[in-house]
């Protein structure tokens, strides 16, 4: 029976969510291309992780080496393309992370295998594999359909539901093929953001601003926003324009290189919605959005949403607020 | 100090007869709170190397109001002097990194603010105005804050609505119209000035366009005075519907009972000299009663709006002149401020604000008053 | 060190209108403001950072049609000591793997002797963040992506990877290599149009396929491995609640939405 790869993914001793996403979401597809689903693991001392997988696959490979314990894109790359000529799969998944994009562009050139990244869906037509992925920043979908198989992809975040699945799946190890220590690159070390004095994963409230509040340096727009947050008892958190800019430090960035956060209240401004975005806010409990562009995709993960000049919104919402607080 | 373009700032602004008698500097509205000292900087432009400049932050405090090229006895120009020096940083790539943004989206997008090109017209969305191409009397060029800015739109669809009213025959350019430029030459960006001139003129030729009139007194001024070859006449919106008030088009009929004070704009009026115009509407308006501040015209005090500042954080500390000129008129017992530029309706909204005026003070746009002497 | 930089000229439609063409397969660039896609200004910087330190030579290249030349203009005026485009009408439909391996074409023939490759992690358009990476494995080289900071060290370079969470991974890397950045790794100078006009005089070079060894088959949708079937407006799964009125009102209600779920501290 043809194989569907899902590679693993681990750090600093956890599984990552992609990974139960790509093995749950990927069971349709499986399905359709006649496939049944093998997580690939490649680590060192893994048997915990195998454990926590069995009931997410049909199989299970493990490739166990001491060269493999923190990822490095060279050494996955060798053991991974020795793995798919063996068996080959008809379809290799790989989390659109940090991790997939260094890993899957290069292995796919390597075994001429077509990718597609950064994949939000799957269709089978004729028996032939279509990927659906986002363009210009979420505001046009693509349809690709593949040269030939077997196909790669890469997944995004959060695009796929993990829903136990209560598989038990076999376990097969498979000696690793490294023979040598990869030295065109060499993990070092992890460094962590400089933990400032807010926690936003801990703040029950947010306001985020984006690149729509324009120059946040600006007292008069950093005054505005400062005080709708002390209003609201809301911590101030943003997207990554205004870290890069310099005027929040990076551990108030929310999103897939910055904090996931699950606020009771997430007040969006002028933030498109970009997934890497949204990846770090979809699950806060009641998501409003101000944004000037009604076509925002912000706007498809809120409950609430002012399509409106946020310096005509935000100023006029603090005053509302202070006479509801003023009234009670 | 050489400029960009290489000659002697000595010789290019004819710094040697200067006195250093330093009544640019004791007109300067910003030399007290910043370390903007126009004589002293004459004097280095002569003296120093460019390198000089390279730590001068507050040379971005300047509003090129040009007061201090009014008030030389030399007829030197100070202000240009400033001007040369920012050049210089812009080609020394050490700008604030929002006058950077600001110049980055004028060359793309061309405007300051950032958006969208295909975004300008919104503003005019619910209402029907002639396109260039139609060809028409005036051009109205409407200008980048108008366009974008949502406080500002609304003096933009007050002057559709007056020109309607008065019967002028006009059209816009829409999303292809771009920045004039007076502020990007005012940062120092001579290059890009030049090539949004050139534009343009192109762009005003290729419609045969014969007269512009504006919205801001920026736009006007560089039109009227730094636009080389530009055939076109050019009017600032007062200058025209003063025009259509003497003509009996333009009637103002309803009453609106209040003490309103007018801000010179320095860009129309002590550097254009456009001070009558904006006067006599006002006072056209039935139940106005027009105050005047202590210096006026000539000597009218900058609202801090102007040459850039509307993108660069001002190194300057203690009260803003807007904020002076707000206590000012409330002392006078002013109602309304009535402005007639972009930048004033903004810096002044704000220093109504910061002040604690608001909700005893307003801030109009003439052509807002207009507009309520005429729908009521 | 001999840099190379690998740019795109991208339209902006963070605000913009995007309308989808009637054949589906792109977008109208009407109206569209274009410039350097903004992973790349970050790329183009650190090469020039990377050549003011170490000197050197920076060679800036693109595939694109000749509107591309104004990005490419940039870079020389930052400090990219010649430019190169390609263009050719077999390009067109290129994948990412096709475009790979045109750049790497293009870079044998004119930078054979290269140190490292700078290129953008992701384009803000196609949004494949996979160019760069391909490029390194045609060229076998070693990569990396989502590069944060770049300490360059005999023969080596120490670089961090921005990861997910707030993380970062410190590698180290043997040139020459790609390094795919991130935004952020730096902070972009500016360049004024008295710059770009000065830097007319540097060389831009426009090559066709058959002038970097390629042949027509080996780019365009022959030598790609993914094909674009059609482009369509995404369906609104879900769609936020949308207020309407002025912003008092909207802002009233809101307020009073928030009240009532018991968001406003009191
Ligand atoms: C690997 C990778 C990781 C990334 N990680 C993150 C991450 O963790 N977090 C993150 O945020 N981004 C991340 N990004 C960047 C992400 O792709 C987007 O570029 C970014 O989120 C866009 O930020 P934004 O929404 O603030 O800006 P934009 O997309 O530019 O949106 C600005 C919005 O403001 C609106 N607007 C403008 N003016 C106004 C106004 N006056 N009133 C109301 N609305 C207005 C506009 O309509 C627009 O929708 C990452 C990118 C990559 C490649
Ligand atoms: S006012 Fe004129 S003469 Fe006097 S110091 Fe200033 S520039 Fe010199
Ligand atoms: S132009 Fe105005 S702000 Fe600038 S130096 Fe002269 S007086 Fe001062």
């Amino acid at each position: 029976m043809a194989e569907v790869f899902v590679l693993v993914e681990h750090r600093r001793g956890e599984i990552r969510d992609i990974t139960f996403e790509m093995l749950s979401g990927c069971r349709d597809v499986a399905k359709s291309l006649d496939a049944s689903v093998t997580a690939v693991l490649l680590g060192k001392n893994v048997d915990n992780f195998v454990e926590q997988l069995k009931s997410w696959a049909d199989k299970i490979l493990v490739v166990e080496d001491d060269k493999l314990e923190n990822f490095n894109a060279e050494a996955y790359q060798k053991v991974l393309s020795h793995l798919i000529k063996e068996r080959n799969p008809v379809l290799t998944l790989i989390g659109h992370t940090s991790f997939g994009m260094d890993l899957a562009p290069a292995l796919a050139a390597e075994l001429g295998i077509p990718l597609a990244t950064d994949c939000i869906g799957f269709e089978v037509k004729d028996g032939a594999l279509i990927a659906i992925r986002q363009m210009y920043g979420g505001k046009v979908n693509a349809r690709f359909s593949f040269k030939k198989s077997p196909y790669m992809a890469t997944i995004r975040s959060a695009a796929f539901k993990a829903e136990e699945l209560g598989l038990s799946a076999e376990v097969e190890k498979v000696p690793s093929p490294l023979t040598e220590e990869v030295t065109t690159k060499r993990f070092l070390e992890y460094v962590e953001a400089v933990v400032g004095e807010v926690d936003i994963t801990q703040a029950e409230r947010i306001v985020a601003i984006g690149r729509g509040v324009g120059d946040y340096s600006d007292e008069k727009v950093r005054s505005m926003i400062e005080e709708l947050a002390n209003e609201l008892g809301a911590v101030i958190a943003c997207s990554r324009p205004i870290v890069d800019k310099g005027w929040l430090p990076k551990d108030r960035q929310v999103g897939t290189s910055g904090k996931t956060v699950k606020p009771k209240l997430y007040l969006a401004l002028g933030i498109s919605g970009a997934f890497q975005h949204v990846a770090g806010m979809s699950a806060s409990e009641t998501i409003v959005a101000v944004n000037k562009d009604p076509k925002a995709p912000i706007f498809t993960v809120a409950d609430y949403g002012i399509v409106d000049d946020l310096f005509k919104v935000v100023p006029a919402l603090t005053e509302k607020i202070r006479e509801i607080k003023g009234g009670s | 100090m050489e400029t960009v373009e290489g000659e002697s700032f000595g010789e290019k602004y004819d710094l040697f007869v200067c006195l250093q008698c330093g009544k640019c500097t004791g007109s300067c509205p910003l030399s007290m709170r910043s370390q903007l000292n126009p004589r002293k900087l004459v004097r280095e432009a002569l003296l120093l190397e460019n390198e000089a400049v390279m730590d001068k932050d507050f040379l971005w405090d300047c509003t090129t109001c040009a007061t201090c090229r009014l008030r030389c006895p030399r007829d030197l120009q100070p202000v240009e002097v400033i001007i040369g020096m920012r050049s210089i940083l812009i080609e020394e790539a050490k700008v604030p990194s929002t006058v950077q943004e600001a110049l980055e989206s004028t060359f793309k997008n061309g405007n300051p603010w950032g958006r969208a090109p295909s975004k300008r017209v919104e503003w005019a969305a619910e209402l029907s105005i002639k396109k260039a191409s139609e060809g028409a009397e005036y051009l109205y060029y409407v200008g980048c804050t108008p366009a974008y800015d949502p406080r500002v739109q609304s003096v933009a669809r007050s002057l559709v609505r007056l020109f309607d009213a008065a019967g002028v025959d006009f059209a816009i350019l829409g999303n292809e119209e771009k920045c004039c430029g007076n502020e990007i030459r005012r940062m120092g960006e001579i290059g890009l000035f030049e090539m949004l001139m050139e534009d343009n003129i192109e762009m005003f030729e290729n419609y045969g366009v014969e007269r512009i009139v504006t919205t801001s007194p920026h736009c006007y001024n560089v039109f009227k005075n730094e636009y080389e070859g530009l055939k076109a006449e050019v009017f600032h919106y007062t200058q025209l519907l003063c025009d259509k008030l003497d003509e009996g088009k333009l009637k103002l009929t309803k009453e609106l009972k209040k003490k309103v004070i007018y801000q010179d704009p320095c860009f129309l009026g002590k550097q254009n000299k456009v001070f009558e115009e904006p006067r006599k509407l006002l006072s056209s308006i039935p139940g106005v009663e027009l105050l005047e501040y202590d210096r006026e015209k000539m000597r009218s005090v900058c609202c801090e709006g102007g040459g850039g500042r509307m993108w660069a954080e001002a190194t300057a500390t203690g009260e803003r002149t807007a904020e002076m000129r707000v206590k000012e008129a409330a002392a006078l017992g002013a109602e309304v401020i009535a402005v007639a530029c972009p930048f004033c309706l903004l810096t002044f909204e704000d220093a109504v604000k910061t002040t604690g005026y608001e909700g005893k003070i307003e801030v109009k746009d003439i052509s807002e008053l207009l507009i309520e002497a005429i729908e009521g | 060190m001999k840099i190379v930089v690998c740019v795109k000229h991208v339209p902006d439609t963070a605000e913009a209108d995007v309308v989808i063409t009637p054949d589906k397969k792109g977008i109208k660039k009407e109206g569209l403001a274009f410039g350097i896609n903004e992973w790349d200004e970050y790329a183009l910087e650190e090469a020039i950072l990377t050549k003011e330190k170490y000197g050197g030579e920076v060679v800036a290249i693109t595939i694109g049609g000749k509107d591309s030349e104004d990005t490419l203009r940039r870079c020389l005026a930052k400090g990219a000591d010649r430019a190169v485009r390609v263009e050719d009408p077999a390009l067109e439909g290129s994948d990412a793997y096709a475009l790979a391996k045109a750049l790497g074409a293009v870079i044998k023939k004119e930078m054979p002797d290269y140190d490292i490759i700078f290129t953008g992690t992701q384009a803000g358009d196609d949004g494949f963040a996979q160019v760069g990476q391909t490029l390194a494995e045609t060229l076998g080289i070693p990569h990396a992506a989502l590069v944060t900071k770049v300490e360059i060290q005999d023969g080596k370079a120490k670089i961090h990877r921005e990861l997910e969470g707030g993380l970062e991974e410190v590698l180290e890397i043997q040139l020459p290599a790609v390094l795919a950045v991130q935004t952020g790794i730096n902070e972009p100078r500016y360049v004024s149009i008295m710059g770009i006009r000065k830097a007319k005089k540097k060389e831009l070079k426009v090559l066709n396929l058959s002038d970097v060894g390629l042949s027509p088959d080996e780019v365009g949708e022959k030598g790609s491995l993914l094909k674009l079937e059609e482009l369509y407006v995404p369906p609104v799964e879900k769609m936020a609640e949308i207020l309407t009125g002025a912003p008092e009102e909207t802002a009233a209600r809101l307020a009073s939405i928030l009240d009532e779920k018991g968001l406003i501290p009191k």
